[in-house]
């Protein structure tokens, strides 16, 4: 492949959004979605064949220089993109799953007036998330980080006139915005550091560093290389809070459920909510440098796995469980990023792209059947009307569960194994709390997922029993196929082999300046301490087993569980534990009110200060006293002044005489 | 002969001045005031010779002749404007002609 042509995957699906947006309303459905479909086919096209560059081409890496953005001090930054393994899988995660999307779309939003808006929409994202992915440095990155969330915004809030709906659009945009601005300073603090944005320069710099140097002049003077990227890697941590929904940033990814169901699927289950992972996985070789940073980010992964997962115990909205599932998911990822096993929180990442995005896209096959509805006390027994979306959706199900021999087995016990057998030198506790927790999440996820799953398709209908549920067709039901087709596939890039799975051997390239660092800041660390280095984790099967054994134990306890509470000899009870403990159903049932904490901690007091802004300061001081103040004064001076013309000429004269003798006076004498 | 010294030409210049501004102050008819204006006018007329006179400058007596000029076409537009007003309010008297006022 011509590396010169990068550019494309991003431009194709612009000016697919740009023919889209401009003159979709006149050019008629079909041209709107030839418009979209082929610019996102092109797009995966030219990613298909980076990824066979870079897998199977010889160069690692491919780089393009579209051109120079500008040079700000000494540091020039480029418009550059780049390919290595790393980026080319989740490019082509993106345009592929994004074209099977677009795709399911076009029948799902069939009898929407604004489908033009809403291609339109799809490929800016799409545009913006390839930029964000092929960024070969972190200003090119921000492009696309803001990008995504611009696409977010307009998409959530795609139903506009609906206020809640719009408000949901907004609040996913000032909470990512947020994190946002903790991911910018991120970026100027490396920029102190190592006077580089580029990715590439960025790890030559990073080879050498000492952790226990101290800094000599700049803005961190006096600080200790690990201390600056500590703060520098825990800046970049809260941009990734932000879009990968995170705790403390998590609450905008359920609202975003407001948006039309495929968005769910593309935006925030399989790419945007991603890019946090990406980018820490990416800039991996800094991160080793930071324990303290590392520790962070896989505790608040762990916490926010489990504490998602427990949200969605109660929600009755299928959008709902799987949006907390998503975010429950992202922690796994980054308990996987935060324990140095990069690979397998990106191969958790792609698994977790085409199951989800099935899981989401069968919601909509459900909606679209059941007229919108997403309550899933409504439903059940679907099984029988749709047997296609009961089918992937159920194959889906089973791979998030992580039930052998499923992808999100592989995926999700890769992560937990690291979790448990990598070494930590400086917090001895970490690897034992992100294990049980993940163990603790992964068990919730298995059960709020069979529950959801018992309740919607299997069992009897329990409400709208006139309404007959119609199969989607086949532009819908293709992409299931497809999507659960790669969730079973993936599996085999995680098969856990003695060399090591094949995902891990493939991503080695990307992720072995990490791993090289790692292993120097850890015997540093180990010598410091006194202590022994601990070994390299290998790949001793023997040893993964056990946790095979208990992850697999757990997915069927969580099944079993819900298996008896909701179609077996246990049904009603749960209906019992929430009638006997009240206070414990409402609190899981408000999602453990974090939202109102929110809103009376944050939203409230800011909400007085705007009032206090807004009344006091520019409606009272600058309008009426200021603005308004001026123009009355004068009013007043005026009004006494124009006693004085009353229209006797005379007596202007007499003032003019008058004055002129005083003039006079004054010079003469 | 005993030439007038400039002072008494200039003390009756000021208290011409002095009539035509206290006309022109007092007065109510228009036509009076407008007298008083001439007054004034000449009474700068005079001052002009008289300083033109002695200092032996020829400069003073161009301009007596432009004010005589500008006065005789005040005099003209004064007469019209004051024709016009009469015609339309029966009167002259300028405490009654105050309607640009507040």
């Amino acid at each position: 492949m011509n590396p010169q042509s990068l550019h494309w995957i991003i431009l194709l699906p612009l000016i697919g959004a740009a023919i889209n947006g401009l003159l979709g309303k006149r050019i008629g459905r079909g041209n709107v979605h030839l418009v979209a479909l082929g610019a996102i086919f092109g797009a995966f096209v030219v990613s298909a064949a980076a990824l066979w560059n870079v897998s199977f081409g010889g160069a690692e890496k491919i780089s393009q220089l579209w051109w120079h953005w500008f040079t700000i001090g000494s540091v020039p930054v480029e418009m550059a993109l780049s390919v290595d393994r790393l980026s080319a899988t989740l490019i082509c995660v993106v345009t592929g799953v994004g074209f099977l999307i677009h795709l399911f779309s076009t029948e799902y939003m069939s009898h929407d007036e604004g489908y033009w808006r809403y291609f339109a929409y799809l490929n800016l994202f799409v545009a913006a998330m390839a930029t964000l992915v092929l960024g070969s440095n972190l200003l090119v990155m921000f492009v696309g980080w803001e990008g995504v969330g611009l696409a977010s915004y307009l998409l959530i809030g795609f139903w506009y006139t609906d206020e809640e709906k719009a408000y949901a659009g907004r609040k996913a945009f000032v909470v990512n915005r947020i994190g946002d601005f903790g991911f910018l300073l991120g970026i100027f603090a490396l920029v102190a550091l190592f006077g580089t944005i580029d990715f590439a320069e960025l790890q030559t710099a990073a080879a050498t560093l000492i952790p226990s140097a101290v800094l000599q002049g700049g803005v961190f003077a006096g600080w200790t290389v690990t201390a600056a990227l500590t703060l520098a890697c825990l800046l970049l941590f809260v941009g990734a809070t932000g879009k990968s929904a995170q705790i403390p940033l998590y609450v905008w990814l359920p609202d975003a459920m407001a948006g039309p169901t495929p968005v769910s699927a593309l935006i925030h289950a399989a790419t945007m909510v991603t890019a946090g992972v990406y980018m820490i996985a990416r800039l991996s070789f800094l991160y080793v440098y930071a324990p303290g940073a590392m520790a962070t980010v896989a505790v608040v992964g762990a916490a926010t796995a489990v504490f998602a997962a427990l949200m969605a115990y109660a929600q009755n909205d299928i959008k709902k469980v799987l949006a907390y599932s998503t975010v429950s998911q992202l922690g796994f990822m980054f308990i996987g990023v935060g324990v140095g096993a990069w690979w397998a929180a990106i191969y958790h990442l792609v698994t977790h792209a085409f199951f989800k995005a099935c899981l989401f896209l069968g919601a909509g096959s459900v909606m679209h059947g059941m007229k919108d509805q997403t309550d899933i006390r409504l439903f059940g027994g679907l099984r029988k009307e749709m047997w296609h979306t009961w089918a992937t959706f159920g194959i889906s199900t089973i791979a998030i569960t992580g039930v052998i021999p499923l992808s999100g087995f592989f995926s999700k016990d890769a992560i937990l194994h690291a979790a448990h057998a990598n070494p930590n030198l400086w917090f001895s506790w970490v690897p034992t709390v992100t294990y049980v927790l993940g163990l603790i999440a992964a068990l919730s996820t298995s059960f709020y997922m069979w529950r959801m799953f018992n309740l919607t398709f299997n069992g009897e209908r329990r409400g709208m029993k006139e309404h007959h549920a119609h199969e989607s067709g086949p532009a819908m039901t293709g992409p299931l196929w497809i999507l659960s087709g790669l969730a079973v596939g993936a599996a085999v890039w995680g098969l856990p082999l003695a060399s090591g799975a094949r995902f891990e051997r493939f991503l080695h390239g990307v992720f072995a300046p990490a791993e090289a660092n790692l292993r120097r800041v850890t015997e540093l660390a180990a010598r410091e301490l006194g202590v022994a280095v601990p070994p390299a984790p290998g790949h001793d099967l023997a040893a993964m087993l056990p946790g095979y054994l208990i992850a697999l134990v757990v997915a069927l306890v969580g099944f079993g569980i819900a298996w008896y509470l909701y179609l077996g000899p246990g049904k009603g009870k749960s209906a019992l534990i929430a009638e006997k403990a009240p206070g414990l159903h409402a609190a899981f049932a408000n999602k453990f009110y974090v939202d109102e904490f929110y809103d009376s901690v944050v939203v409230r007091p800011l909400k007085g200060f705007a009032r206090v802004l807004w009344q006091v300061v520019d409606s009272f001081a600058i309008d009426r006293l200021l603005v308004n103040g001026t123009a009355v004064l004068s009013g007043w001076v005026a009004q006494l002044f124009r006693y004085f013309q009353d229209g006797n000429v005379q007596r202007y004269a007499v003032v003019m005489a008058v004055s002129a003798v005083a003039v006079l006076w004054v010079f003469l004498f | 002969m005993a030439t007038v010294p400039l002072a008494h030409y200039l003390a009756l210049a000021s208290a011409l001045f002095a009539v035509g501004l206290a006309a022109v102050l007092v007065r109510r008819s228009a036509l009076v005031v407008f007298m008083g204006v001439e007054l004034m006018l000449n009474a700068a007329n005079l001052t002009f010779l008289s300083f033109s006179r002695a200092h032996g400058a020829q400069e003073g007596h161009a301009i007596a002749f432009f004010v005589i000029a500008v006065a005789a076409a005040e005099a003209a537009i004064g007469l019209a404007i004051m024709i016009a007003v009469f015609r339309s309010r029966k009167t002259v008297n300028v405490d009654e002609v105050d309607a640009l006022k507040y």
